[in-house]
């Protein structure tokens, strides 16, 4: 068995540098493969709530990250820390520089020194302040910057110069500390301590007088030197935390912005398709880090988008049992780090949509200052999929009531419309059975009559059975190139095998080209507008026309019947729908499956007022596609 | 002439119950089932002139009875097909049955039907040379085709659509028969080029394209010569 490896320990206190020094930890425990302990030391002094509960987030954050955690009392850090690293025989101990406000209480006292000098068994990693480079204030004692400090400074002493000299240090004093403020902005602390340093001297030897002597005896001078000193401190301070501050209003602004842009994007996403897409193409950009998400399935989870494969193991067992989808009692956004992954669970205003899976590029992860955004966006992801889901099943609601008026209206329909002719047939066919002397003519009118009404029927239930298929898909419209001729042909044919030769005008130019329509349901749009025109205006003229334009061909069916009301020319097109003066016959399917039909091939239909008394039904077919070439022939 | 034996395999009663004296009043024998199994049996036993076959039977599947009548005998098969089975309806056309009639149907069309189809059989060993339709009339020996006594020049594509459509003498061609035996097997799938021929031979033929009273198209399904139109 490979002997346990020794265990790396990490310091931590409440201070912000902790997330460092755990990510370090964590960086070193992989590299190394060894586990990692984070200690926190008691040392019973004064301790601020704040502070205290500062050190339990940094520790819950360590445990999160994998690190054991350790909790001891000792009088001092260093002791509780030698202590520890004798138990845990610890290979390594990371701590950072204890951030004492004055400088000079870091020389030799350092908690690492002390550290040092017990002599323990591990290697002592002291890691600075400000050796983040977002925090760190790099501007040290570069070439450029000595040179630009001492040039102020020298100008400094040149105004100075010019000063009234009889020992006015009120007037002096503000103008090297403008300058020695200006050096620690632009240059940094130390400058800014070495230019008071300078300061002080210059003015000793070369304002003072008498000039050159060197003598600095004089108790406003060493007052003026201390004061230098600690208004340099303070400046620096007070631009310390400003800048701090700045990029914190800029951390948030670019939060706010980029949660404005997700929102904003998922708002008109139509799909969890495309709200995966959306979700991960913003978590790229902001976090440089690739997501997923893990939508549940009845049995199984989808994993969207697919082509984020690099993450798209199945998520773990464990990972839905923490996560517990739609019934977790605490808090389900918190992420949960998962094979180096930040799980989410998507959280709408009832239930979870599914889980968030992002994974860092960067292999030390994703800095908990970040948290709040990722789990901002989440909630958004989660609303953008809950506002999906919500609108899905308020379509099926909706599909459903329709359904249901339908069956309702089409009850209603049935018990007129189909009573009437089965009343008729019934009546007539028992006249023809009784034994009496019916005239021949008399017989032939209670068959003609059957035989009508029978008709109707069928004719009622090919409506109703048509438009049910239509509308639930179980029609396919097959489109083929066809010339529009072969089709009104057949219409007419249809219609004139029924009721004789009807009188309409058919105007079709040679030049129209071929059209991509299923022939079967155009066939039937036409007739329906032509035995609706027929049933209108019975006897008088129609006309049927068809011309194209680039992209469409136009089909026109016009009479010149009593016309359609203002007000109802969209609502002849509605199932059911019937001109309240509209004699018998039809139950208002006609033109709904002429509008389902016409919208099925991609098309328009509409009904206006025809110039001259009427109406004109109008459909627009889109020629889409290439026509086809013809074939080769021989005369 | 013996009075042509018709076999109705149809297992709905009420269409049987029209069926039947539709049938026997124009003088022909008729003989029902109301199975596929039992329809068999009796077109075996019997051999009939004409087989009304309904596509929506109980027992089995119309298609399977069209292809066990058609491993025995060539008489004609007329199929009964209610409205949503337009697919088996071009299937079974496709393999062998020789027209069809879509439900509900009237008498007149039923017995013109089986009119077409009985002439097709009882003649068929004679190639009628010359097949006339309203003023149309075509030469199939001598490849001439006229319209009211004045010949029509045809191309030679035009001209063998029509043939096609001419040796049915009535009876429906479907679109994939058509397209075969004019553009040969490769042709099958371009039903647009059928369209537009027959386009062209309406042009050439009929009095009014948009009312044709020659060719008559059956949707979805393909067209046929009508030999009962009237005369221009």
């Amino acid at each position: 068995m490979e002997p346990q490896q020794r265990p790396i320990l990490v310091a931590l206190g409440s201070e912000a540098r902790s997330l460092r020094l755990i990510q370090a930890a964590l960086r070193l425990s992989r590299e190394r493969s060894a586990p990692w302990v984070a200690v926190h030391v008691e040392t019973g002094g004064s301790q601020l709530t704040e502070d205290a509960e500062q050190v339990q987030v940094w520790l819950q954050e360590a445990q999160r990250l994998g690190a054991g955690i350790e909790i001891v009392q000792a009088p001092t850090l260093a002791q509780g820390l030698s202590e520890v690293t004798r138990t845990t025989r610890a290979q390594v101990l990371l701590l950072g520089r204890s951030s004492d406000r004055w400088p000079w209480a870091r020389v030799g006292h350092s908690t690492a020194d002390e550290l040092q000098r017990r002599g323990l068994d591990a290697e002592i990693e002291v890691m600075d302040d400000r050796t983040s480079p977002a925090e760190q204030d790099s501007r040290g004692m570069g070439f450029g910057a000595m040179v630009g400090a001492l040039s102020v400074l020298a100008a400094t002493s040149g105004v100075a110069w010019l000063l009234p000299r009889e020992g006015n240090i009120a007037l002096v004093l503000p103008v090297y500390l403008a300058a020695v403020t200006f050096i620690a902005h632009h240059w940094g602390q130390r400058l800014a301590v070495l230019a008071s340093v300078l300061g002080a001297l210059l003015y000793n030897f070369m304002l003072e007088t008498p000039r050159f002597s060197g003598a600095s005896g004089h108790w406003p001078n060493l007052l003026f030197f201390l004061a230098m000193l600690l208004a340099a401190q303070a400046v620096v301070g007070l631009l310390h935390r400003l800048r701090r501050q700045a990029r914190e209003v800029h951390r948030r602004e670019v939060h706010t912005a980029s949660l404005y842009l997700l929102g904003r994007a998922l708002a008109r996403s139509r799909s969890s398709e495309e709200v995966a897409d959306t979700a991960a193409e913003h978590i790229r950009r902001v976090f440089k880090a690739e997501a997923c998400l893990l939508l549940p399935l009845a049995v199984d989870w989808r994993i969207l988008p697919p082509a984020n494969s690099g993450i798209n193991l199945p998520p773990p067992a464990d990972l839905l049992a923490r996560l517990e989808v739609g019934e977790r009692p605490g808090d389900p956004l918190e992420p949960l780090i998962c094979d180096q992954a930040y799980c989410l669970s998507l959280t709408g205003t009832d239930r979870s949509e599914g889980i968030l899976r992002v994974l860092p590029r960067e292999t030390i992860g994703l800095p908990p200052d970040t948290w709040e955004l990722l789990k901002a966006f989440a909630v958004q992801i989660a609303l953008a999929l809950e506002r999906l889901r919500w609108l899905e099943e308020a379509r099926k609601a909706q599909v459903e009531s329709e359904t249901e008026r339908m069956r309702s209206t089409l009850l209603g329909a049935i018990g007129h419309d189909l009573r009437t002719p089965l009343a008729a047939i019934h009546g007539a066919a028992g006249s023809l059975l009784l034994p009496g002397q019916l005239t021949d003519p008399a017989r032939r009118d209670l068959l003609t009559m059957i035989q009508e009404e029978s008709e109707r029927l069928a004719h009622l239930l090919g409506n109703i059975l048509d438009l049910t298929r239509l509308e639930s898909g179980a029609i396919q419209v097959q489109k083929e190139w066809q010339p529009l001729e072969e089709v009104v042909g057949s219409a007419l044919g249809q219609l004139e095998k029924r009721q004789g030769i009807l009188p309409v005008r058919v105007d079709l130019p040679e030049a129209l080209p071929l059209a991509p329509l299923d022939a079967v349901l155009i066939e039937q749009v036409l007739v329906n507008l032509l035995s609706n025109a027929q049933r209108h205006a019975p006897g008088r003229d129609m006309d049927l026309r068809a011309w194209d334009e680039p992209g469409w061909v136009h089909l026109e069916v016009a009479d010149r019947g009593p016309g359609i009301p203002a007000g109802y020319q969209d609502k002849v097109f509605e199932k059911f729908f019937r001109l309240p003066e509209a004699g018998e016959g039809g139950v208002g399917l006609g033109l709904a499956i002429c509008r389902a039909i016409v919208q099925a091939h991609g098309g328009r239909i509409q009904v206006v007022d025809r110039p001259g008394g009427g109406s004109s039904f109008q459909l627009a077919l889109p020629l889409d596609g290439v026509p086809p070439e013809l074939p080769e022939d021989a005369p | 002439m013996n009075q042509p034996l018709i076999l109705i395999i149809e297992d709905e009663e009420p269409l049987r119950r029209f069926l039947i004296p539709t049938l026997t009043g124009q003088e022909y024998q008729v003989l029902s089932a109301a199975t596929a199994t039992e329809g068999l049996a009796m077109a075996r036993s019997h051999n009939p002139d004409l087989v009304l076959l309904d596509l929506g039977l109980p027992d089995l599947d119309g298609m399977a009875v069209l292809r066990e009548l058609r491993s025995w005998s060539r008489k004609p098969v007329m199929i009964l097909s209610a409205r949503n089975q337009e697919r088996d309806k071009v299937l079974a056309l496709d393999h062998g049955a020789d027209d069809y009639l879509a439900k509900p149907f009237g008498a007149g069309e039923l017995l013109a039907r089986i009119r077409v189809a009985l002439r097709h059989t009882l003649q068929s060993d004679v190639s009628e040379p010359v097949v006339c339709s309203g003023g149309l009339r075509i030469d199939l020996e001598r490849r001439e085709v006229s319209r009211e006594g004045s010949p029509v020049k045809l191309t030679a594509l035009e001209y063998r659509l029509l043939e096609a459509l001419a040796r049915r003498q009535g009876k429906v061609a479907t679109h994939t028969q058509l397209l075969t035996e004019v553009w040969g097997p490769g042709g099958a799938g371009n039903t647009h080029y059928l369209r537009i021929y027959m386009a062209m031979l309406r042009k050439k033929l009929e009095t009014d394209p948009t009312r044709p009273r020659h060719f008559i198209t059956e949707p979805n399904v393909g067209y046929r010569l009508n030999l009962e139109a009237p005369g221009d």
